[in-house]
């Protein structure tokens, strides 16, 4: 049972490739950073299928990824408002949100 | 449900050949490509794929550590580094030519050493030698890594808790004298409606239930003290960035004694483990699994708000500009510094 949990992790990590891609290939930085959002998603799929093979803990691995990968996504909104220090969301938007490449 | 066939083959190679060709893929495009940002995305995806690198190799207590500051910590800190540089109007791009070349000599000559080191070792046994497994049942914890932390080999861990403070002082010595009574960081905010706001109400109450479990299985499976503060941290920054939380002063009492909780509690106990005859950091066997969560607990929150201060940076008031400076006329520019030197930093 397990060696097919293995066959689907295998699986799994060649969409990770894909998303890899993406991250090269972007354009947009909204692109690569949602590309590694996908790797994050991924790795808790991977961890979750590696776990009755290699013990419940993975799954605390899982636990944590997919608990925390999002930050990145809050670090890169932050970083793309005027001061650095704000939100998108606020009543003044930044005028023209970030598109440019790299 | 029954059971189904076995496979005619191991998929474990292929599992670990495709890990390794991505992981290599992702750090030779964080270092050899043309752009800053996609570099640190390139490091976000490569510190994921570590970790289940890690999970293969057996070590949950490494890949739960890189996870939680991977994930966590350095994503957010690339990221806001990459967005002051380019505000700032630094060069945000690779540096060509020879400091590139130069840095590429180093890094060959570090995975050189390392590659030889990993040679000219002995071999790494597969399972715990035979002192530890005959030394493990009396040590109080049965995950063989916190085992050696917290009482084999206290004393190392005990110099290793004050690393991180060293670095954080490190980083203070970039405040400007006029901030030193801001609070940590810039001044951060956000719509307290928004998307932002209501991710960081929702994720502190689970991070923290999260951060504290780490720590308590840690005695009996992989976690502990780093990985349970780490995850502290990450959701205690969360809350930070969305404005929901307000950054501490550096002169703030209780913040000044979370930080030396960790290595204050690990030297008294220390010093009170000898003041009972057992020796300095030697715990008796039957003490031993309260005195390590004890430590542990303290050390945990020493690491969570280190941690924080660490991504925070130094304190930065509000940027004091003339009332009539056009927006965005560079509030992040050291003092001194030419105002627009077109990609004079290096």
């Amino acid at each position: 049972m397990t060696g097919w949990l293995i066959l689907f992790a295998v699986a799994l990590v060649l969409t990770l490739a894909g998303a890899l891609w993406r991250v090269w290939r972007g354009p947009r930085r909204a692109d690569r950073m949602m590309a590694a959002q996908l790797v994050g998603t991924g790795g808790v799929g991977v961890l979750m299928l590696l776990a009755p093979a290699h013990g419940a803990a993975v799954l605390d691995v899982a636990l944590v990824l997919a608990l925390l990968a999002a930050l990145a996504a809050v670090g890169f909104v932050k970083a793309s408002t005027p001061d650095g220090a704000g939100d998108p969301e606020e009543d003044a938007p930044p005028a023209g949100a970030r598109g440019d490449d790299r | 449900m029954p059971e189904p066939p076995a496979l005619p083959f191991d998929p474990a190679l292929a599992l670990d050949a495709a890990l390794a060709v991505a992981i290599l893929g992702a750090a030779l495009a964080a270092v050899s490509g043309r752009g800053v940002f996609r570099a640190v995305v390139f490091f976000i995806a490569y510190g994921l794929m570590v970790s289940i690198g890690w999970v293969r190799l057996g070590s949950v207590d490494v890949a739960l550590a890189e996870a939680a500051i991977g994930a966590g910590l350095t994503g957010v800190l690339l990221l806001a580094a990459h967005g002051r540089l380019a505000r700032a109007g630094a060069a945000t791009d690779t540096p060509a030519g020879a400091g590139r070349g130069w840095a590429a000599l180093a890094g060959l000559a570090v995975s050189g050493a390392l590659v030889w080191a990993w040679f000219a070792l002995p071999p790494v046994p597969a399972r715990p030698g035979a002192e530890l497994a005959e030394a493990l049942p009396r040590a109080g914890v049965e995950n063989p890594v916190t085992a050696v932390l917290l009482n084999f080999r206290g004393w190392d861990t005990l110099l290793e808790s004050i690393i991180l403070l060293a670095a954080l002082v490190a980083v203070w010595m970039l405040t400007r004298d006029g901030d030193w009574r801001a609070p940590l960081g810039v001044p951060q905010h956000a719509n307290a409606e928004g998307v932002m706001a209501g991710f960081a109400r929702v994720l502190p109450p689970v991070g923290l239930m999260i951060g504290g479990y780490l720590l308590w299985a840690g005695a009996d499976a992989p976690g502990g003290a780093f990985q349970g503060g780490t995850v502290w941290a990450a959701v205690l920054l969360v809350a930070a960035l969305a404005g929901l939380w307000a950054p501490p002063r550096l002169e703030a009492a209780w913040f000044r004694a979370a930080l030396v909780l960790g290595g204050a509690v690990f030297v008294l106990a220390g010093l009170a483990l000898a003041g009972v005859g057992a020796g300095f950091l030697t715990l008796p066997e039957g003490a031993a699994k309260p005195v390590i969560l004890g430590i542990e607990l303290a050390l945990a929150v020493s690491i969570a708000v280190t941690l924080v201060a660490l991504v925070l940076g130094p304190p930065e008031g509000p940027p004091d500009a003339p009332p009539d400076a056009p927006p965005g006329a560079l509030p992040d520019a050291p003092p001194g510094a030419p105002p627009d030197a077109p990609g004079a930093p290096r």
